[in-house]
């Protein structure tokens, strides 16, 4: 609905595909984001059945029913047992009368203290360590109190300069008077929050790889996408995002049923995002041609069954009169509410063979993305017949070797041109005045991409004949061999011509 | 390009399901339990119909509510029906015809483009090809020249952005591919939402957002030289990309232009309605979901994006030198905007060889070997005789170098074909590019800002 005023033409979009909203809604998925890199998720759930659902944070749990109708980019305090939300203009790092003026503005070198009279004897602290396990525990303490206490009570402080005060403060800072700040689950953020948490999972694939898989593809809205996806679904989520529901997504799964749902779930899809994605189960790719032929031929099962029940599903005689037994309302509305659920997810989901009917028929797919633990030659062999000509795919990996194969593979078959592997180095800085550097930690890999685009397997190998190359290859030795070339008044030409035009990049 | 195209309706089983909301009977008999059931039935299908649909979270749901309450058919029946949404995908396209936008690949670092036009003959150091030969054929096709008897060859690709801005004259320096598809992923660039982007260049980067936001996304985009403003709306004619795109010859700095003195009362030509404009982006306030600043000064763009950015938008600066980064972000902290992160990153491309390596010759000198036995051109006996004369002398004994390699140049003809490990080995390329440019990436505070120009 959003869209309608901020387009005229918004009775042409889909009222789903507006803009995304700027405030938390009920049931979305946020991340809440430390200073010190922390990043937890959190839905934003109503308290249901009197429970309020919560999130544990420093091993206290926090119920995320507050989040509800925040703006995104809000700064949150952890105190003793609520999140607060914190006035626009807070940051996640509070700011500190101690913090004199100068650290804002370039000072001269007018710096009287530094570290020549700094002795690490962990005595600094006046405070004891009982004594701050009290004062967290205290509920009329705050934590910018407890802050400006160990600040009062260090006998340093006062000697370090700006630079460093400012880190001491940050740093207690983040320990005593935590905050967080809201921000929207993008593919970019999901992705990041999974890498930190744990990188094997999702094979290492670090944002900026999943930001190129995104691009090299080429997929836009409308594109029919092949993906083979071992990455918790992460790559089939960010698709999902890319292409706003427009198009379609043909992820592969193995095992009995796709067990990405929790992931994809960070996303928050609408339907029509969420019906792009199809399921394709690897046994329709991977298994026996003959195999499949004859699975195809033979009853859709799942499709008879569907097509049994019409919404909004009346109730059989059996269960009406199962219902009719049942003493309290609540418990009836709870298996209706159940049993509607089920049946409105049965009928807008396609069945497998119908899945893989659309990959199949119709028009090839613009883009085939392979991010797999399986063997990435053998699956790209498979799945590149279903690629159009001249369409790019990428295969990512956590390991550089199975690539090599791929390459060398698509190399020598002919299969591919444009054939790219590469893997990027990702740096972040501290930007702050007088304070610019290189972060001290950065990660150092963030997977191997492969990418190319494929070639019409019929007009893309057009070899002249052997004797017909031995020919010209015999004459064109004069002219390349650089001994003859002046007998040759065409090759002269040809290499002015090439001298003229600038080189290209 | 691909995204240029009309998106077509295809239907799938989706549209077909039938699941939609339903009229509710008002009045139920209170002793009729059969009834009340039914109705109960109907509620929940319609509250299942439309958490489905929108998402138990969603935004929408009180707004059916009140549809249905207020019987308002139409609307009800497009919010809920499945069958007005069915599946768009992109027309099939494989084969190249008149008028085409083809990619020439040369080689992996030469690539070219043309428009097929019948008639037309593209030439290159390999020979001369003709877009006849071109037209009619499919994408990823190889054509052989039509002299030099077949022997110059190229592929015709599918133009995709990033091929376009390796095919492309550089107006300017462009955003490479790796740095637009981080800055694209960064932020959160979707269908149908509005960008502004400034300078245009070579348009190479705004290909790569119109990618992201079609169908129904605007693109404005800003460029300061006049030349540059009015090409780049050509070719986004060309290029079919021009329902995307709005090209404003606008300096976003608001400083007064040169061009802008010397072309004023000038005529523009024909059918271009290109006029100057200075200092901010005019599409009014919290209008762009996200901006992208390629500017020699960003700082002073910054107020103009902090007034036409919508809360949590996501700013984008790429700037070659760190001082113009710290002033960058100096003026964003400035300007309420938050979660300032600057990253750089480069490209490590790798070769893929097939090595070979061969075994460590295992062949040992013979202890007794006498130097003054050595006659030079005359073969030493094979390495087994010699093992079979050695003595305790042997030890002392110097060697020549030169016989040395006389020694293992005999002993590879003596031995058996040498054993070689063949393995597939990668190296990366030997130059790369160091930087290109540095990247803060920003997010909008809730705080709305007024119009700098106003003040």
């Amino acid at each position: 609905m959003e869209a309608k005023d901020t387009t005229a033409t918004s009775s042409k979009i889909d009222p789903y595909l507006s803009s995304p909203s700027s405030t938390v809604s009920e049931g979305e998925f946020v991340l809440l984001i430390f200073p010190d890199k922390r990043q937890y998720f959190a839905q934003a759930l109503k308290s249901q059945r009197g429970k309020s659902p919560s999130l544990k944070i420093n091993k206290r749990s926090y119920s995320t029913h507050m989040l509800i109708g925040l703006s995104y980019g809000s700064v949150l305090e952890l105190q003793k047992n609520s999140l607060v939300p914190l006035p626009e203009g807070e940051d996640v790092i509070p700011n500190h009368q101690d913090l004199s003026i100068d650290t804002e503005q370039p000072t001269d070198n007018t710096e009287a203290n530094d570290n020549r009279h700094l002795v690490d004897s962990n005595t600094s602290q006046g405070l004891s360590i009982e004594e701050l396990a009290k004062m967290r525990d205290d509920k009329d303490i705050s934590g910018a109190e407890i802050v400006d206490k160990i600040i009062q009570n260090s006998s340093t402080f006062q000697n370090k300069t700006s630079f460093s005060k400012a880190k001491y403060i940050k740093k207690k800072q983040m320990k005593y008077q935590p905050r967080c700040r809201i921000v929207k689950c993008t593919s970019a953020s999901v992705c990041e929050a999974l890498f930190i948490k744990d990188a094997r999972r999702i094979m290492n694939l670090r944002e900026d790889s999943l930001g190129q898989i995104l691009s090299y593809s080429n997929v836009t809205a409308g594109s029919k996408v092949l993906v083979f996806d071992t990455c918790m679904g992460l790559i089939t989520g960010a698709l999902a995002q890319r292409m706003g529901g427009y198009g379609s997504i043909h992820a592969v799964y193995t095992g009995m049923q796709p067990s990405y749902i929790d992931v994809i779930a960070r996303f928050n899809l609408n339907f029509m995002e969420h019906n792009s994605i199809r399921w394709v189960h690897a046994g329709y790719l991977f298994h026996d041609e003959i195999n499949t032929q004859e699975k195809l031929e033979g009853d859709d099962l799942d499709k008879i069954e569907r097509e049994k029940v019409t919404w909004p599903c009346h109730l059989q005689p059996h269960t009406e009169k199962y219902l009719l037994k049942m003493e309290s309302e609540k418990k009836r509305l709870e298996f209706l509410q159940k049993r509607c659920g089920r049946f409105a997810r049965k009928l807008t989901r396609p069945t497998l063979d119908e899945t893989f009917a659309s990959l199949k028929d119709g028009k090839k797919c613009d883009s085939l993305i392979i991010a797999s633990q399986y063997d990435p030659k053998e699956t790209l062999t498979t799945l590149l017949p279903f690629l159009e000509t001249s369409c790019p795919f990428v295969v990512f990996s956590e390991y550089m070797e199975p690539l090599l194969e791929c390459f060398e593979m698509l190399q020598k078959e002919k299969l591919a041109i444009n054939i790219r592997l590469s893997d990027t180095w990702l740096r972040e800085y501290q930007v702050l005045p007088n304070r610019t550097h290189p972060n001290m930690t950065m990660s150092q890999n963030g997977g191997f991409i492969l990418t190319g685009v494929k070639l019409c397997p019929i007009h893309g190998i057009n070899e002249l004949d052997e004797d017909l190359m031995k020919e010209i290859r015999a004459e064109m030795g004069t002219r390349r061999g650089g001994k003859k070339r002046k007998n040759c008044p065409r090759g002269g030409e040809e290499n002015k011509l090439l001298k003229k035009k600038p080189s290209m990049r | 390009m691909d995204f240029a195209k009309k998106l077509t309706d295809y239907e799938n089983v989706t549209t077909k399901s039938g699941v939609r909301i339903l009229e509710t009977k008002k009045d139920v008999d209170e002793n009729d339990e059969k009834a009340k059931l039914e109705n109960l039935l109907l509620e929940q299908a319609n509250k299942a119909a439309s958490d489905l649909f929108l998402g138990s979270g969603s935004r929408l749901f009180s707004t059916i509510k009140t549809l249905s309450e207020d019987s308002v058919v139409r609307d009800k029946d497009h919010l809920i029906d499945a069958k007005l949404y069915p599946t768009k995908l992109l027309p099939p396209s494989s084969i190249i015809e008149a008028g085409s936008l083809v990619v020439i690949f040369e080689s992996f670092d030469s690539l070219n483009f043309v428009y097929a036009t019948p008639g037309e003959v593209f030439h290159n150091k390999n020979g001369h090809f003709h877009h006849d030969d071109f037209i009619g054929k499919p994408y990823g096709c190889k054509i052989r020249s039509r002299n030099n008897r077949g022997f110059g060859f190229l592929y015709l690709l599918r133009p995709t952005p990033e091929l376009w801005a390796r095919s492309l004259n550089h107006r300017t320096q462009i955003v490479h591919e790796l740095d637009s598809a981080i800055v694209i992923f960064n932020l959160n660039i979707r269908p149908n939402m509005v960008v502004c982007e400034s300078g245009t260049g070579s348009g190479a980067m705004s290909h790569c957002i119109m990618r992201a936001i079609a169908p129904h996304g605007k693109l404005h985009t800003y460029e300061f030289n006049q030349m540059r403003a009015h090409t780049a709306k050509e070719e986004f004619k060309r290029n079919g990309v021009d329902h995307l795109v709005d090209v404003h010859w606008r300096d976003v700095c608001g400083k007064p232009s040169a061009e802008s003195t010397s072309n004023d009362g000038r005529e523009t030509k024909e059918g271009e309605s290109l006029t100057f404009g200075s200092g901010g982006f005019d599409i009014g306030p919290a209008a762009a979901d996200a901006i992208f600043l390629d500017l020699p000064e960003p700082w002073l763009a910054i107020p103009h994006a902090a007034h036409t950015i919508k809360p949590n938008g996501g700013l984008c600066s790429y700037s070659p030198c760190m001082e113009q980064t710290q002033r960058t972000c100096q003026a964003m902290r400035d300007y309420g905007f938050h979660s300032l992160k600057t990253i750089e990153v480069r490209l490590r491309e790798h070769y893929v060889d097939e090595v070979e390596l061969e075994k460590v010759p295992t062949f040992k000198l013979p202890r007794d070997m006498n130097v003054n036995n050595y006659v030079p051109g005359q073969s030493v006996s094979p390495v087994p005789s010699n093992n079979g004369e050695s003595g305790p002398e042997a030890k002392d004994m110097e060697v020549d170098t030169n016989k040395k390699e006389e020694e293992t140049k005999d002993s590879k003809e003596v031995k058996e074909p040498v054993s070689k490990k063949r393995m597939l080995g990668c190296r990366p390329f030997s130059n790369m590019r160091g930087h290109t440019a540095f990247l803060t990436f920003a997010k909008a505070g809730n705080k709305s800002y007024p119009d700098p120009l106003k003040e």
